[in-house]
């Protein structure tokens, strides 16, 4: 057995606790980079990604390691993962149209494709997904079903998150119907709204 | 200008490796042609077109949209089927996204917008 791997039989034995890698997947502006910072900001005490209207506003892997959850007596340690958001296509002139310069909006695109591959390689590598979808949105999108698809084949932990509920037009209940394989848990990243059961649902996840 | 459609049948898929579809499938996408294929992509061959795609954008190229839709499950059944020869199920459209405006699923179909 290598010795990596008698280490952390050994922490885990001694300090019962779980520890993994949990990444927050999902299409663009979905929310993720918001949930991210609820849970560092409610778990380390700070924020770890930066939130804007424009969309790719993550556009490299963000960590923030060891953070420590403790759930109905449950303790776990997770290296927190904030993916950029994935799609199909990357068009400069969409950031033009948000106040970017040229310039500035074709580097962001750069940045963005650049980002997009870099998210995709970590499909493989995370111990638990959190798949974050927008509750006001068709969760049918080709995105959606490649990232669930693709974890689904390397058998890799999902949780849905049903992220905007404050939102009026939000309809979780879609999000729970087209994925029945998953657990789903409706929430607000922004208002804090139901977040106690998605940490509930971390704690007990089987990495 | 009209639009061009490119249809792919599976026994011409099937002779090729996931790479020479995903280069066969971005080529033909990138000279502004949308491509049906007949048999469906695999979430993992999907992933790698994804990549390839990204890798692709520039000013003139922006993307591509993709659907695939009735996706074929890796059980028993279909394992069999496929062993013995039979026809795989699914279906898989990929568009350059400056063409394809949208692309709307239903469970058993798809509606695409498209022009120039």
């Amino acid at each position: 057995m290598p010795l990596q791997k008698i280490l952390k039989w050994l922490n885990s034995f001694f300090n019962n606790k779980k520890s993994f890698s949990i990444g927050l997947y999902g299409n663009v502006n979905t929310g993720k980079s918001t949930l991210a910072n609820k849970i560092s900001k409610d778990w380390s005490g700070e924020e770890m990604s930066s939130v804007s209207e424009i969309p790719h506003e993550t556009r490299t892997v963000v960590s923030k390691e060891k953070i420590s959850i403790e759930v109905d007596g449950k303790k776990i340690v997770l290296n927190l993962l904030d993916m950029p958001g994935i799609t199909t296509k990357v068009d400069y002139r969409e950031f033009v149209e948000k106040g970017l310069t040229v310039k500035e909006a074709q580097k962001r695109a750069k940045e963005a494709t650049r980002g997009i591959i870099e998210a995709i390689k970590w499909l493989e590598h995370v111990n638990v997904a959190l798949v974050v979808m927008d509750a006001t949105e068709d969760p049918f999108t080709q995105v959606n079903l490649t990232i669930l698809g693709n974890l689904e084949a390397r058998k890799i932990p999902v949780i849905i998150v049903a992220n905007k509920i404050d939102k009026k037009k939000a309809k979780p209940e879609r999000i729970k119907e087209a994925f029945p394989q998953h657990k789903t848990v409706y929430i607000s990243a922004l208002k804090g709204t139901n977040i106690n059961e998605l940490y509930k649902t971390i704690a007990n996840v089987k990495a | 200008m009209g639009v061009n459609i490119e249809f792919l049948a599976g026994n011409i898929l099937k002779s090729m490796n996931s790479e020479e579809k995903i280069d066969y499938v971005l080529s033909n996408v990138r000279k502004d042609t949308i491509i049906v294929l007949e048999d469906a992509l695999t979430p993992i061959e999907e992933k790698q077109l994804i990549t390839q795609t990204m890798k692709s954008v520039s000013v003139k190229f922006t993307g591509i949209e993709v659907c695939t839709i009735g996706r074929e499950q890796n059980d028993l059944k279909n394992q069999l089927v496929k062993i013995l020869g039979g026809k795989a199920s699914g279906l898989t459209i990929v568009g350059p996204s400056s063409i394809v405006k949208k692309i709307k699923r239903d469970p058993d179909k798809i509606r695409l917008l498209a022009g120039k």
